[in-house]
């Protein structure tokens, strides 16, 4: 089976059209019925789904009174009254700082290790063969489903008897027992789609699994392995139950959005600073996305249409 | 083929691996106890205003003393501190105080340590006689988990105290602030002006939602029943459907009603607590009155800096049901817990207890002091409040910040759902009954 | 900083740790004997997916099974007390139904808009800028969009300005502002939109680079038979994405079955809107009661097990067309 990454749509949409003779069909079915419905349909969709964040946004550089008083909508004509107030005060609200810097020192080593021990073991599962390997991988793909919730007792009780209960390397650790399963198995996937021709010849001459795996197999997968990691660092800096569960209650080491969360429902209120703090929030998701776009679209095909 | 066969780069790589271990292996512990006599470490869970006059009253101590206070501030600093309990890991030498569950374990075992060891008898006794006596004195015999007293020793040192059921108002709009409502019948029969409501509230605060309308029905139960019916209440030896509490259900319902309240209930349950009082303060006024504790006042600075107690805004004590039980009032006491002796704790407790240091917290606003003796305080308002603490016969704890977890969160949920439909009161209590038998018991 | 220096050291160390452990670990293979070597290498290559998948998974979802028969510390054996209680409570019953409604309401729709907008979008010129607009909040955290929408559903009462997106678009055609989280009618379902709003971004991506691989020849000739489009949508195009879309629905049924941030964030479960999730969360740190979190865990489990026995199912069929 092959999981090849597919090639992201992103061709530009005149040769789209062309090549396809689906959307030669369509123009037909458009002069038939006339494109406006078709327009309409997809401009009520993109409004909805842009709407909401530009509304955010806008009122994220507006003053509290503002907000208090009138809709974002009416900075569109003057007196706008943009300001930074909000930016300035969230950033000096105790633990909002130190929270962004330990949001990075939770997804950074976390993402790391993660992938680290997925490749490994893909390698493993892809191209050896060894009693109950069938057996692993399927406990692995069932693993895929197991909610979060249904072993946070237990690694919350192993975390405090290693000691490390309310560490970041405690949230290293139970990201990558949670991220795991999904990682080796497209991982495995993946590898198990190259070439086999490459490592017989490997082998002919005498490579070891190190050479094989180092310089065969991880230049080979380092697209894949691009993709995921995207989606493994935006999964972690988004995450919000695990960091709540492991870290929710400690002093110094809670991530920047359950301190956010903490704004919401702390006892001081103070909602009104939520705005710029969402906004930093997802400042470096929608970066990463804007970036990395045509790598996340592959990265989502390959997962999860398979050949 | 293969390139890693060569011994130098083997080594370096068995350097690298013990680098790891151990540079991942220390990254364990964060919080540390110095047991110094020049550093300290305390937990708080105050933010904001709240905060900052924390470190005022602090400041003068670090310089006097050359000792460093280094703060945390923690939601649940009595979650954490059990946690750590738990794990054996270490506490901070100042924290918050635990939750009730814990109390009696803790202080048998010695992770709490009481003022009798870490103050001098001088310091002890002058505590002991200036600090409101309902803070100190159990009830009866020698225990009592409310106020962190086990056999006859003391466990926690209020530094600060809050009034509870105070009716705020805005001078301009209600006039006769020098004659306030006796009763709370007089109360409710006010009449305001054509376009205003009598009362304001704001009952969302994320997942503690519903807990200033906990407050209101408190003083409505220990005014109207009296303190033996709520400390039975709280004890889960009252149940939710009797006469008693169901009554105090239904004066909150005139309190909180749809007609009574700026912009009705729906308004009530969008409304974030701190935002509540906005009406209070608009041409033309949204409502005439809002139930909040004495700290209210910051919020009403934090929307307008220029704001004058007194003129620009004022408060009166909770209005009378039954005279009988006048003398009961609700507070609630900020205070420290030490988990580690140390001589730098030492100084720092026996500071945080003294009038001058409490008289910075007042100076501060929004707060009044747990020693009696500090009475000069900085508004009118204030002053008020500390006489009626004064001049209280049974000084009661918040009902809601003392039942067990569940029933807390029950009784909070049951306030957002009868403010948002009164006609269901029956099968409210009859769920809160429910969850008593359960939560008590297990 | 003692943290910045474990994060980096980590960052960087435990790459290096890795490769010392395969290279070290190799070279104590290859020393092996033939057949010895063939049966330990596999496991020394998969021993720390393993053990860390082991660790955090395996044994504590066994452990939690147990634990749901147990007493709120866990020091008691109490039947099936626990479960007793998810399935008579009030509270959890309500729960329940909400994590039904998600499932029903949020899988429908966040897979059914995917399909549509694949569909429609493979129409357009613009679509790859239309594409980028519906993925926008896929990478946005559950906080920050619930705290978009907080802004969305804002609520003043009638008369004053209101400064929420939606009562004010209400307000300029007459209709009386609603407390959309508050009301029992809307609050549902507004929450079940916020999840479809993130999700759908993912659905359609799916589906539309499946869209693209059907053949093109297929649909020529069936419009060569004179089938109208919507004849061909219905008898080829669809039939042919339906793989892809009960892939697509499974992974939103994950979803909705885990659904925890946004409810935590915008009501915390008042007002009847709780899910599984929540009531777990609930359970676990307010209540402090163990044995009953492990109960809820436990159900929520085996909500899931027909998905996983699909998941493995389909994995099967994949091995043997390999």
């Amino acid at each position: 089976m092959s999981v090849a990454v597919r090639t992201p749509p992103a061709a530009p949409p005149r040769e789209v059209a062309r090549a396809n003779g689906f959307s030669q069909g369509v123009d037909r079915l458009a002069h038939n019925l006339g494109r406006l419905p078709l327009h309409i349909i997809i401009a009520i969709f993109v409004a909805v789904w842009l709407v909401p964040t530009i509304g955010l946004i806008i009122n994220s550089f507006r003053s509290v009174h503002d907000m208090g008083v009138s809709g974002w909508w009416t900075t569109i004509f003057p007196p706008h009254g943009f300001t930074l107030d909000s930016f300035r005060q969230v950033l000096q609200i105790e633990g909002v700082a130190s929270s962004i810097l330990n949001s990075l020192l939770i997804t950074i080593p976390a993402t790391v290790i993660q992938l680290t021990v997925a490749t490994m073991a893909a390698y493993a599962f892809a191209w050896m063969n060894f009693r109950g390997r069938n057996l692993i991988f399927i406990v692995i793909v069932g693993l895929m489903v197991v909610p979060i919730q249904m072993i946070l007792i237990p690694v919350l009780k192993l975390f405090a008897i290693l000691g490390i209960a309310g560490t970041i390397p405690a949230v290293w650790i139970a990201h990558t027992g949670i991220g795991l399963p999904f990682e080796v198995f497209l991982l495995r996937n993946y590898i198990g789609g190259l070439p086999k021709e490459i490592f017989e010849s490997a082998e002919v001459d005498g490579a070891g699994h190190a050479a094989r795996f180092l310089q065969l197999v991880l230049p080979m997968t380092l697209p894949a392995i691009a993709s995921l990691t995207i989606f493994v660092f935006l999964g972690v800096w988004n995450d919000l139950l695990v960091a709540l569960s492991f870290l929710g209650v400690s002093p110094t080491n809670k991530p920047f959005t359950v301190v956010i969360t903490t704004l919401v429902t702390s006892f001081g209120g103070g909602w009104q600073f939520l705005t710029a703090a969402a906004v930093m929030q997802m400042a470096l998701p929608l970066t990463v996305f804007i970036l990395l776009q045509r790598f996340m679209v592959r990265g989502i095909t390959s997962g999860a249409v398979k050949g | 083929m293969d390139l890693f066969a060569g011994r130098r780069f083997l080594r370096s790589l068995t350097v690298g691996l013990t680098t790891a271990v151990l540079l991942v292996s220390c990254g364990g512990s964060s919080s540390t106890s110095s047991g110094s006599s020049t550093d300290l470490t305390v937990w708080v869970a105050w933010g904001g205003q709240e905060l900052k006059a924390f470190k005022d009253v602090v400041k003068p101590f670090e310089s006097k003393n050359g000792i460093t206070v280094h703060i945390t501030t923690t939601r649940s600093g009595d979650l954490q501190e059990a946690d750590n309990v738990a794990a054996g890991t270490s506490l901070p030498d100042v924290g918050v105080v635990p939750s009730q569950d814990k109390v009696k374990d803790w202080a048998t075992k010695g992770i709490m340590k009481p003022m009798e060891t870490y103050m001098s008898g001088d310091a002890l006794n002058a505590y002991l006689k200036n600090t409101y006596e309902s803070l100190t004195k159990p009830l009866n015999g020698d225990t009592d988990t409310k106020i962190f007293v086990v056999g006859g020793k003391h466990y926690s040192a209020w530094v600060k105290t809050q009034l509870k059921g105070m009716f705020w108002y805005n001078p301009k709009v209600f006039t006769q602030g020098s004659n306030p409502p006796k009763t709370l019948d007089d109360l409710l029969a006010i009449q305001p002006p054509a376009g205003t409501k009598l009362f304001c509230q704001g009952l969302s605060s994320g997942d503690a939602s519903g807990w200033p309308a906990v407050d209101m029905i408190d003083n409505i139960v220990m005014k109207q029943s009296g303190e033996t019916v709520y400390n039975n209440w709280i004890d889960g030896k009252q149940k939710w459907s009797s006469p008693e509490i169901k009554s105090a259900y239904q004066t909150l319902g005139k309190l909180l009603s749809n007609n009574n309240t700026y912009g009705g209930s729906n308004n009530v349950l969008s409304t974030a607590f701190s935002e509540a009082q906005r009406p209070l303060f608009t041409t033309p006024p949204g409502c005439m009155f809002l139930e909040q504790a004495t700290f209210e006042e910051n919020f009403i600075i934090q929307d307008n800096a220029s704001a004058k107690a007194g003129t620009d805004y004022d408060a009166f004590a909770h209005p009378s049901i039954n005279s009988q039980y006048d003398g009961n009032v609700n507070w609630f006491g900020d205070s420290m817990v030490v988990f580690n002796d140390t001589p730098a704790v030492r100084k720092f407790m026996e500071y945080v207890t003294s009038a001058d240091a409490q008289q910075i917290w007042v100076n501060d606003g929004g707060t009044l002091a747990a020693l009696k003796t500090v009475t000069n305080y900085p508004d009118p308002i204030l002053k008020k409040a500390a006489q009626a603490i004064a001049g209280a016969k049974h000084l009661l704890v918040t009902a809601g910040d003392f039942m067990p977890a569940d029933m807390q969160h029950a009784f909070r949920a049951s306030m957002l759902d009868y403010v948002k439909d009164p006609s269901k009161l029956d099968s409210i209590l009859a769920h809160l009954d429910q969850v008593q038998s359960a939560a008590y018991s297990s | 900083m003692e943290k910045v220096i474990t994060a980096v050291g980590a960052t960087v160390l435990i790459p290096v740790f890795v490769l010392g452990y395969i290279v070290l670990g190799e070279k104590l293979i290859e020393r092996l004997s033939g057949r010895l070597q063939g049966f330990v290498r596999p496991y020394f290559w998969t021993a720390p997916a393993i053990i860390f998948a082991g660790a955090i998974m395996v044994v504590p979802t066994i452990l939690t099974a147990i634990n749901s028969f147990q007493s709120r510390d866990l020091s008691k054996w109490v039947g099936f007390a626990n479960y007793k209680y998810f399935f008579t409570f009030p509270d959890t019953l309500i729960s329940l139904r909400n994590s039904i409604y998600w499932l029903i309401f949020f899988t429908f729709f966040a897979v059914g808009f995917g399909l549509l907008l694949a569909i429609l979008l493979d129409r357009v010129r613009y679509e790859n800028w239309a594409k980028i607009a519906i993925f926008l909040p896929y990478p946005i955290s559950a906080v920050a969009a619930s705290i978009i929408w907080k802004f969305m559903f804002d609520y003043k009462p009638a008369g004053a300005v209101q400064t929420g997106t939606l009562n004010a678009v209400l307000g300029t055609v007459g209709i009386q502002p609603i407390a959309w989280l508050v009301n029992s009618t809307t609050n549902n379902p507004a929450l079940i939109f916020i999840g479809i709003w993130t999700q759908v971004g993912f659905a359609m991506v799916i589906i539309s680079a499946s869209l693209k691989g059907i053949s093109p020849e297929l649909l020529e000739a069936a419009r060569i038979d004179g089938a109208n489009e919507f004849a061909v949508i219905r008898t080829i195009v669809t039939p042919l994405l339906w793989p892809t879309v009960t892939v697509v629905g499974t992974t939103m049924i994950i979803y909705a079955l885990k659904q925890f941030d946004i409810v935590y964030v915008l009501t915390s479960g008042a007002y009847d809107t709780s899910t599984i999730a929540n009531q777990m969360f609930l359970q676990l740190t307010s209540s402090g009661h163990l044995g009953r979190a492990a109960a809820v865990g436990v159900v929520l489990f085996l909500a899931i097990v027909p998905l996983l026995i699909i998941n493995v199912r389909r994995f099967q069929q994949q091995e043997e067309m390999r």
